[in-house]
Parts: C-alpha cells; structure tokens; sequence
C-alpha cells in the first residue's frame, strides 16, 4: 500500500523536476465485477482489473493530462507531458489546484465487495421477490455490480491522501407482460444493508400494478414522480449546478444564484457520504469531500466547484474536483413531511411515474426537454391508482419542473441506474403539479 | 502490443476446458482538448492499453480484462473468466454461430497522419472556429469545441485460429453554441466524425458549417413562426433522415435488444418472434430501404472485421419497406439459427463485443431535391433537429426541428420555429413517397452496453418526403 502512495509521490516529483508549476497524481487500483442476466438467466460475467495513475500538471497556465499504466515508463510519460504543456496554449482562468495538508475521514469501504464467492445470489434473491409479487411467468433482466477502489492521491500544493471505495449495485427489470414491466434498484456502499430482494419487490409489484395497459391521453397532469424517475431528474439538475455547465450555458441556473428556483420546501445538496456509491474522503485536488447545499429552502446557493471554477466565480471551492471540471458526486433531496400514502392521496387526476430514459433537451440553458416514461405509468384518481398506461412522454421545462413541485414524501431510497440516473442519489417521492404529456400521432 | 502474451493467454485458456476462448488486446493512443470560447482548458494525451479474456465453459460466458502485461496476471484473467462461465448455471447453453478462421492485417490509410500533427497546429485549427463565429455577425455568448483523435491498435485471436492485426485512427470533433438575439438564447451543435487522417478537417470545414448554423438560428429566432399543428407535407434533410434511420431502424434490429439480452437497459424492441412484426414484415413504403454498412470508406463507423473476427459487409435491415435483416453477433445468431453478420463491437479492452451498429443509411433515390420540394403545395422542409428520443422498444418517437422552412407552392419560404413531429416508427416510414439522391452522413456517438459503451457511427442518407404527417 505504502510502495503505491511512493510511486505516485514519484511522479509527482518527476513532473515538478521536470519543470511542472504544480502536479496531481491519484493512483486508483480497482477490481470490478458484473454479472449480467436477461430472460432469468446468468449471460455474462465481467470481471476487470484496472492499475492506473492519472496526472494532470500545469506548466505556465497550460493544462495538460495523461494516464500512465501500472507505473510504466514514467520517465517517458512525464518528459512527454512536460513537451506536450510547453506546446500547449495558455488558460488563463487556470486557478491552480488545492492547497493544504488534510486530515481525511475514515473510509468505509467494504472490502468483502471484489470477489464475492457467488454473485449469482444475489441476483436470484431479486428474481425470487420479484416472482412472489408477480408470479412465476415473468422475463427478468439486469445486473449486479461490485467495485472496489484503493485511491492514492498525491498533490504538489500539499494534499497526500490514501482511501478505499467500494460500491454494490443491483438493479432488475421484470415483464409481467410484453407491454407491462417494472424496474427496481438497490445501492450501497457497502454489503451491510445490500438487500436485492427489496428491488426485485419493488419490480415484480409495479410490473403486476402495469399488467393490461392502456394508451394513455395527452395533457396536463399532476405527477407522482417515483424516487427512481425523480432520480433521473436529480441527475439533470446536477450536471447543470456544476460551474463548468453554466460557463458553458448548458444549464438553466445561470445568472441565478441567490435566486428562487424552486418552492421552499425544496433543499437539494451535494453528498459523497459513506452510504452512497460516491463515497470518498476526498476529491480530485486532495480537498475533503463535504456537504454541500447548493439549493437552500428554494433558493440557489452555490454552484459546485473546484479551484478554478472557484476563482472565477470569486468563491471558495465546494470539494466537486473534477479534473478539469467539477462535478456532483452524490445528490440529496432532503426529505419532506408527507409519507408516500398521503402523498399519493393529494392527487385528484393524474400520474404516476415510476422510470423514464432517453432525456434530451432543445436548449439546455432554456431547459425544454423531453423524456419518455418506461416500466410502470399509472393513471390516479382520487388519490387511487385507477389504469395502467403506455406510450407517452413528459415535454416539459427542467426548470418548470423544480418549481412546480409540491409536496415531497418522507421516505427516499438511494437511486442510481444506467444511463439515466448516472449521478448517484437520494431520491424521495415527489408530487409536482402541470406536468405536460404528450403522445405519437 | 505484446502479442506473444496475448498467445499465451490464449494458449492458456485452452489448457483449461474451454468450449471457446478468444483473446483480444487493444492499445489506444487517445488524445483530445477542449476550448471554451476559444481558450484551451485542457490538453490531454494518453495511452489505453490492455487485453481481455472472453470463455465459454459449461454453456456460459466469462470475460475478464486487465491493464496489467504479465503472464502473471494474464493466467489470473483466464482463471476469472473460466470461473465465472463456468457458475453462470444456464438452463440453455450459450453457444456461437459457425465462423471461418481468419488470418489478416489490416489498416485504414491516413493521408495526412494524426501523428504527424503537432498539438500547436491542432489547436490552432480549432481556435479558427470561434474566429470565423466572432466575426460572422451574430451574438454568439458561448462555444464550447472538442476535438479527439484516436489510433486503436488490436490484436485477436481465438480458440477457431483466427488470428487478427488491426490499426484504426479515428478523429472526431463537437462543436456547442449559443446564440443570442433579443434577449433569448437559442442553441446548436454539430459532430464530426472520420476515420483515417488529419486530412478530415479540410473536409469538413468547421468553421463554415457553424457560421452557417448560427446564422440559421438567429434567422428562425428573429423570423420564425411557429407551426399550426395538423397533418402536412414533410421533407426531412439528410440530418433528420439519418436520426431517424439509426434510432428507428438500426435500434429494434438489432438481434441481443430482440432476444431480450438489453432488455433492462437499453430496452427490447417492437420486433419480437410471435409479435406483429417479424422479417418480411412491412414497416415502410416501397422506397425505403435502410442499411448498415461498416464498410463505408473512411467512415467514423468504419471497421473490415468486427471483434468476433467476422468480416464486415453491408446489411439490408429494411429492404423496399420490408423488415429484413437483423444484426447480429455469433451470440444472437445462433440463438436464431443464422449466421452472425459482422456487427459485435467492442469500445475498449475492458468491455465485451456486443450486436452495434456501424454507419446506417437511407439508401437514395433519382429526384433532386428540389425535385422534392416542387411537388409539395403546402408542407415544412426540416433541415437539422435538436431534441429527439425514442422509447426502448424503438416505436414512439420525437424528432424537434432546428432549421426548418415553410414549403409553399414547391417553394421554401420562411423559416419554422422548432416544429415537433411525434410520431411511431410505422407511420414515419410507410409515408415516405420519394427519396433524393445525394446521401449525406453525420457522425454520431451511440451509447448501448452496460457500462455504457460509446461508439463511433454514421448515420444519414438524402432528402425524404413524407405526406401527410401530423407536425405541432
């Protein structure tokens, strides 16, 4: 352990002799492993490996990046990035990285995670709850996924850290039918907890509710938002409060800091906490990770940073580095004063969603977007779900959206999913009002 | 690359009982940057390079991928993948289409190599970028322009006696703008996509193709109209074509997504044994015919054999309206009793080959475009979209437009601010009546796999005409 944290002090020091103003190097040693199924079978399992140091340096206000494998030729490798730097153009809004020495939390990796005797476990256990709810007839499909990282950082502006990630992941779709289907997740940073027959439950339930859809009508709705689809929205709204989206005008919180973007019951904050798959005791400059509310009761506080975001927007770093660019590593919804019934029970007509995919926007600093429903779309009626639906789509405002929530439910599950719930979450049930459907014609 | 540990994995492998083992080493020289408003933020230059494992053992498959070059860890890797083929437990074995054994080399020609580039004169090509938007006259208040090229170097070889050498440079570029005029913002972007040479950017011309975007933008902006909705006239351009050939053809033909083995991720798709829509069903109108084609010269999807050591050819998926040809890897084929045809593709050494695209295209017509255009009374010409999606099952999907016209009399005329088309994939084809002739490709990044693999493709073809397709 000691001999890795050496050789990545090494290139550190390499690329300053070399002639680097300032050097980060995080060495990150990970196993990883998943088993994927389809049709209630095992299809593969993967297994990689990955030794890999990557050093990014400034020489002049030029920014450059490499990856060097498994410690190989790094003589060469700096030498080469030093001659890449000096060809290189100036960024002038280059703000450094982090400076200091740190004392870091305890990581609580777990370190069972790398070489589970028998993954396929765990995936019958999802397989089996999920058939309890729906019967035995059922198409199933997902994946089950282990990580495990040891991280060594070491920066020349002071940080030098040593920390251990793990993540355990499964995530199922179960058919009750061709058209009626229901997806379920459950994350963890750790086995403690890890219970796959909660998202196999939650699968096989919205799979049966979804049985003998409908298609279902245009219009405005009130919507229930399940934590798994609302984590998708978490998802979009994290990307657009890293300052690098708003230089780029890729987000619609730009000029809006200090502004009302949302009701007062809405606090949304930035957490790599020990539970969430984004655990890690510090980020890619060396900082320590913290908390972070960046929407306070409504109003936007801050974007996410890193050093250099950081000095053009005239504030301090929010611990989001991200080289070159900060980014969030764990959003939390902090959790409103409804449960989950009572929540449903507010809604005279309208929808519940339960998981959406493909969400593309017209112009993201506008925030017109739209995002298709798939697994379960439920029509409520007094407070009751009355008729399983298909084929509609949400063609709404990212903006609109946050605004318009109002009410948000007590319980919240950790969320994360391929392709539309990239940026790990804490995600409640959330009510929000007008929500514009639409459908093929 | 170390092809002698590569053979000794596989040598390896085979001393275990293996029903099939192949060995698949990929060394990428990977190097991109990124301006913001025309200053660099990041120059980023590196090495990728590893190898993978994939085994079928007691009808299961285990694939296992280091970064590591020992022999050490390439018998730990072999191990892995032996074991966990062997604890997949299937009821139905897996097993793999018939291939013949291949033994070649081969290497796409670069006229201007990449390598010969140096950083300052590749940045200095992208800066002219934000000079020619600076200067052309409208507001533009952010740009962001990437550019990454590519050398994948791989070598292959399995249990059969394939044995494969590739080299692959490949070169792609984004560009993302915002235009400002009257106190709103619209945006607009453009990728490109190459394999082969430097000599790409003198082909695409990227500074002409994004001052001609901006001013387009700021032209439906300032004079655009929005769209009364009702059934009218359509002409897509090549663009469109070519968003709605990938997503709404290429997407539910491929073979793993109709067996169900995305259907947790990416999805399934409307094509499915015993639904309503099999091979030889009709999905379009007599003109159409959509194909994929790894082929293509110096396209970004470009490949001669897939990473199952299949050579590559051109796929019919629709032919003349008619539901034809899946794509398939040796997986898929055999699960449905054919021959795999080329189309398993693998992003990284870390990643498994599955069922992908390559370059999908309309296949053209005889009418000129403006032939097109002079049999349409009333309708709207779409040129570029912006947003678009399509469910998992690739049925119901929504293309916004970007620049678009107003066609009257045969005429194109003002421009259309961002008309909607929702539509099925069944309504969108049987209407098209005409085809143009000039194809047109663009470079597209499709994600699929879990993780998520991004590859590189073309989609495109010419000009269609729709009648009578309801437009909001």
């Amino acid at each position: 352990m000691m001999d890795i944290l050496s050789k990545t002090e090494e290139i550190v020091e390499k690329a300053k002799a070399f002639g680097a103003d300032e050097v980060v190097a995080k060495t990150t040693f990970g196993k990883y492993r998943q088993t994927r199924f389809s049709n209630n079978q095992i299809d593969i399992t993967v297994a990689w490996n990955d030794y890999i140091t990557d050093v990014s340096l400034a020489w002049k206000k030029r920014v450059v990046a490499t990856q060097i494998n498994d410690f190989q030729e790094i003589d060469a490798k700096i030498d080469r990035l030093l001659k890449l730097a000096k060809a290189s153009k100036e960024n002038p809004t280059f703000g450094g990285y982090a400076k200091g020495s740190f004392r870091y939390a305890k990581s609580m990796a777990d370190k069972r995670l790398p070489d589970l005797e028998d993954p396929s476990r765990l995936i019958l256990e999802a397989i089996d709850a999920a058939q309890e709810k729906v019967g035995s007839q059922i198409e199933s499909g997902g994946i089950l996924f282990t990580g495990f990282e040891d991280v060594y950082l070491v920066s020349s502006e002071g940080p030098i850290g040593v920390d251990s990630r793990s993540g355990v992941e499964l995530s199922i779709r179960v058919f009750s039918e061709r058209e009626a289907s229901g997806h379920g997740v459950e994350c963890s940073s750790t086995l403690a907890g890890f219970e796959p027959s909660r998202a196999g439950a939650k699968a096989g339930e919205v799979a049966r509710m979804a049985r003998g859809p409908k298609a279902g009508d245009e219009g405005v709705y009130d919507v229930v938002f399940d934590p798994l689809i609302f984590g998708s929205m978490l998802d979009v709204w994290a990307d657009m409060v890293s300052a690098f989206s708003v230089l780029i005008q890729s987000s619609v919180f730009v000029d809006k800091l200090g502004q009302k973007v949302a009701p007062e019951i809405v606090t949304l904050k930035d957490n790599p906490g020990a539970y969430s798959l984004a655990n890690r005791v510090f980020d890619d400059e060396g900082m320590p990770t913290r908390e972070t509310v960046f929407i306070d009761r409504g109003i936007l506080k801050t974007y996410l940073h890193n050093t250099s975001t950081a000095k053009i927007f005239k504030t301090e770093t929010t611990s989001n580095a991200g080289l070159p660019f900060p980014e969030a590593w764990n959003v939390e919804m902090d959790p409103g004063d409804v449960s989950r019934d009572d929540l449903f029970k507010e809604v005279k007509r309208g929808l519940y969603l339960t998981n959406t995919w493909y969400t593309r926007f017209q112009n993201l600093a506008k925030g017109d977007f739209s995002t298709i429903p798939r697994d379960g779309i439920f029509l409520i009626e007094a407070g009751e779900i009355k008729q399983s639906l298909r084929d509609l789509r949400i063609s709404d405002n990212a903006l609109s959206i946050l605004n318009n929530i109002v009410a948000i439910s007590k319980e919240r599950q950790h969320v994360h999913w391929w392709g539309e719930a990239e940026t790990p979450s804490l995600s409640p049930y959330v009510l929000v009002k007008d929500v514009h459907i639409t459908k093929s014609r | 690359m170390d092809e002698d540990l590569l053979d000794y994995a596989l040598g390896y492998a085979q001393s275990r009982s293996v029903e099939y083992a192949e060995v698949r080493g990929q060394s990428q020289v990977l190097d991109g940057f990124v301006l913001r408003n025309g200053v660099l933020e990041e120059y980023v230059s590196a090495l990728d390079s590893g190898f993978c494992v994939r085994i079928i053992a007691r009808g299961g498959i285990g694939f296992a991928s280091t970064n590591r070059w020992t022999k050490k860890e390439a018998r730990s890797i072999v191990d892995l993948a032996f074991k966990y083929a062997r604890a997949a437990r299937r009821k139905d074995a897996i097993s793999f289409a018939e291939e013949k054994r291949v033994e070649t080399e081969c290497t796409v020609a670069q006229r201007k190599s990449i390598e010969d580039v140096s950083p300052e004169e590749r940045i200095s090509s992208f800066g002219e970028i934000d000079k020619a938007l600076a200067s052309c006259g409208v507001k533009i208040t952010a740009t962001l322009s990437q550019c990454a090229t590519s050398l994948v170097s791989k070598y292959f070889v399995n249990t059969e006696g394939s044995r494969i050498s590739s080299f692959v440079p490949r070169i792609g570029a984004y560009v993302f703008i915002t235009v400002a005029e009257q106190g709103k913002t619209e945006q607009t972007h453009e990728q490109f996509g190459y394999s082969g040479g430097w000599e790409a950017l003198d082909e695409w011309n990227i500074p002409e193709k994004m001052v001609h975007d901006a001013k387009a933008l700021r032209n439906v902006m300032v004079k655009g109209k929005a769209v009364r909705p009702g059934n009218t006239d359509l002409i897509c351009g090549p663009k469109v074509t070519g968003i709605a050939a990938h997503e709404s053809c290429g997407h539910p033909m491929e073979a793993d997504r109709i067996l169900g083995r995305e259907m947790s991720q990416a999805g399934r798709s409307f094509i499915y044994n015993g639904g309503p829509y099999w091979i030889g069903t009709r999905i379009g109108s007599d003109v159409v015919t959509v194909v994929d084609d790894p082929t293509v010269a110096h396209s970004y999807g470009y490949y001669a054999f897939d990473d199952e050591g299949v050579k590559a050819r051109r796929r019919y998926l629709y032919k003349n309206g008619l539901i034809n040809e899946f794509l398939h890897n040796r997986e898929s084929a055999a699960k449905i009793g054919t021959r795999s045809n080329g189309s398993s593709r693998s992003m990284s050494y870390q990643t498994e080959p599955i069922v992908r695209m390559a370059n999908t295209f309309v296949l053209p017509g005889e009418l000129s475009e403006e032939e097109l255009v002079e049999d349409v009374k009333q309708g709207i010409y779409i040129k570029s979209f912006t947003e678009w999606n399509i469910d998992d099952k690739r049925f119901n999907q929504r293309y916004v437009g970007s620049e678009a016209y107003v066609i009257e009399k045969g005429e194109l005329k003002d421009p259309v601010a961002r008309p909607v088309i929702e539509t099925t994939t069944l309504k969108f084809w049987m209407v098209v009546d005409a085809v143009s002739k000039k194809v047109e490709f663009d470079a597209a990044s499709c994600g699929k796999g879990d993780p998520e693999q991004i590859a590189p493709v073309y989609d495109g073809g010419p000009c269609i005409r729709l009648r009578g397709v309801y437009v909001k």
